[in-house]
């Protein structure tokens, strides 16, 4: 009965996405809202766009598989599979903030440290890209003659993590 | 590559978002990153949840992050702890000889712990125990903690063994009352590097002497300062060289009339002495097994066990060399090469034999008897009693070091005594026999992922 039942979401800009209820109970949010009965009809999410949506289900239906094969196998080729659905090439990076921004209000854990892991890469390999409020354009980091930081700053708060 | 107007930025996130991506990161890393721009400063600044977020990441799903220090420690000295203590897990051999002017202990009664040691996670502590074969003649093996290292909720040490295994699993609350009464000793858990551990009894602990933050103290007698003997309190050096402590060490241990300032030195004896007579508990070395589990290009390093021709469990660890050659000891004994303990089998290239195999090599293998647990032998008559792994690859190994050391090759008999063969199969595990008998001690692993297997 409830088993296969299917949810219906609806994306920000109106778009509907139907999928089955173990996938879409991925998201910790959408869980509850589940359980709380707020699910008869389709599911709202006004913070989330169909763009972000479509690969959030995405990503979920491919656990959900995952995790109904029970192979040790499995484990190697679900990571190799993040790998490639997170590669900068294929996920520009306002998608890849999007999709960190989707992962933390829809509760999808996996998801969110996938995301966070990619940005946190970005930050150790210095291609987080920097606002600087002073020159007021956006520049990747690598560029880091470009960047004027404050010497005195950056000895104080280098202190606080490094003694 | 071009960078797209990005519509966020760091600082837009919500704050659950900062946590979990600079709990990726090292400290370093995060401080270089708080300092490209005015406002990650404050979005990086060290705080509370920082630190617990970089505990969680690293060790969360190893131990409770949330119990160590009574739940009242602050994460980044534990942070700080227990990136220390990481480098204890694993494996771990006793080394070094014991103390011999202990007057606490009569050595002829006290039979030698066993060799090997495993440090675990444990939800608020790390605990060490040691490992030894089980004699029902399995593969079992016996795990006895007795070693309990923990964090007081203001961040110091707070390390105990228990010298008879009795307490079984350790708590994770203490008090000073409870510990006195039972048989549990407080010990200083000193480290020199990563792969070195002194494990000694903490003689200060019950005179109240006010133990500050130090982590690589000594609190063992110091024989080179003057100011010690003058307080007879219990504070250990504060040096930052390991060679330091290597040499004071081998002062303490080793030689006993080492030259000093003479009256200063002989006072510092006597009280040494007289604390050594209190000693309930000898102070223990450990050395870190380092590649304890095999890997793709090494497929039979680390810790194994089988039943050797004593039909007894029995430890053994073997090691690649840098030239590409193979040794197999008993866990305990030196690895030092001229120690005059041979090795088990030894052989100077570890290059396999692949299938098809020879008949000879075949009418090797299957004549050969296993060396089973005894009880399965039990459901034998003139079967093997359990699956014989089939045999994947063959490897030559040749015990004798006559070419080594050329002492040996009068005593040992020829060289065809030494000669066998290692048979990998194909789960990974091995057996190995030796031409002059008739069998194969069949190994198996000791550990898998960091796991004991009993």
């Amino acid at each position: 009965m409830a088993s296969s039942r299917k949810i219906t979401l609806r994306s920000s800009d109106g778009e509907s996405f139907e999928v089955e209820e173990a996938v879409a109970v991925e998201s910790q949010t959408i869980k509850h809202m589940i359980e709380d009965d707020c699910a008869d009809n389709a599911i709202p999410l006004p913070n989330v766009t169909s763009k972000i949506l479509a690969k959030v289900i995405e990503y979920c239906k491919k656990h959900v598989d995952a995790s109904k094969a029970e192979d040790r196998v499995n484990d190697e080729d679900l990571k190799a599979w993040d790998a490639a659905f997170i590669k900068v090439d294929q996920v520009d990076q306002a998608t890849l903030f999007d999709l960190i921004l989707a992962a933390n209000y829809l509760n999808i854990k996996s998801l969110l440290d996938l995301t966070c892991q990619t940005v946190a890469d970005m930050i150790k390999g210095n291609l987080f890209p920097v606002r600087n409020e002073w020159l007021n354009f956006t520049f990747s980091i690598a560029n880091r003659e470009l960047v004027l930081v404050c010497l005195t700053e950056w000895v104080a708060h280098r202190r606080l993590f490094c003694s | 590559m071009e960078p797209d107007f990005i519509p966020t930025s760091f600082a837009d996130f919500p704050e659950d978002v900062h946590l979990c991506i600079l709990s990726f990161l090292t400290p370093s890393e995060i401080a270089n990153f708080s300092c490209t721009s005015k406002r990650f400063v404050s979005l990086c600044r060290s705080n509370a949840k920082l630190w617990y977020a970089l505990c969680d990441r690293r060790w969360g799903s190893k131990t409770q992050i949330r119990k160590w220090g009574n739940g009242k420690i602050g994460y980044r000295l534990l942070y700080k702890t227990l990136s220390e203590w990481e480098s204890l897990i694993g494996f771990w051999r006793r080394s070094g000889q014991r103390s011999t002017s202990s007057s606490a202990v009569a050595t002829a009664a006290v039979v030698p712990p066993p060799p090997l040691v495993s440090f675990e996670w444990g939800p608020s502590f790390v605990a060490g125990s040691r490992v030894s074969p089980s004699e029902d003649g399995t593969y079992g093996v016996v795990k006895s903690p007795f070693l309990w290292m923990s964090l007081s909720s203001s961040g110091e040490p707070v390390n105990f063994v228990d010298p008879d295994g009795k307490s079984g699993e350790f708590g994770s609350n203490y008090c000073d009352d409870s510990i006195r009464k039972t048989d549990l000793i407080p010990v200083d858990v000193n480290f020199m590097g990563c792969t070195y551990l002194v494990v000694e009894e903490n003689m200060g602990l019950g005179c109240s002497s006010h133990r500050n933050g130090f982590r690589r103290s000594l609190s063992s007698a110091n024989l080179c300062s003057d100011e010690e003997e003058a307080s007879g309190s219990e504070n250990g050096t504060f040096g930052s060289l390991p060679d330091r402590y290597m040499s004071e060490m081998y002062q303490n241990f080793a030689n006993r009339t080492s030259p000093s300032r003479s009256g200063a030195a002989r006072r510092q004896r006597k009280r040494e002495k007289a604390r050594q007579g209190k000693r309930k508990w000898e102070a223990e070395h450990f050395v870190k097994i380092i590649d304890c589990s095999p890997t793709p290009s090494r497929p039979l390093q680390g810790l194994w066990k089988g039943i050797g021709d004593c039909m007894k469990l029995e430890f053994y660890l073997v090691t690649y060399d840098e030239i590409g050659g193979i040794a197999c000891r008993r866990v305990g004994e030196p690895a030092d090469r001229f120690s005059g303990c041979a090795p088990v089998f030894w052989t100077s290239k570890a290059k396999f034999i692949e299938p098809p195999f020879s008949l000879e090599e075949a009418i090797m293998y299957d004549s050969r008897v296993h060396l089973h647990p005894t009880d399965e032998e039990n459901f034998m008559f003139g079967e093997p009693p359990m699956e014989n792994e089939p045999v994947s690859r063959i490897l030559y190994i040749n015990s004798s070091y006559d070419l080594l050391i050329p002492d040996l090759a009068g005593t040992t008999a020829t060289d065809r005594r030494n000669e066998g063969r290692i048979w990998q199969y194909r789960n990974g595990t091995f057996g190995f026999g030796f031409l002059w008998d008739n069998f194969i001690i069949d190994l198996k692993h000791i550990a898998l992922n960091g796991c004991l297997l009993r």
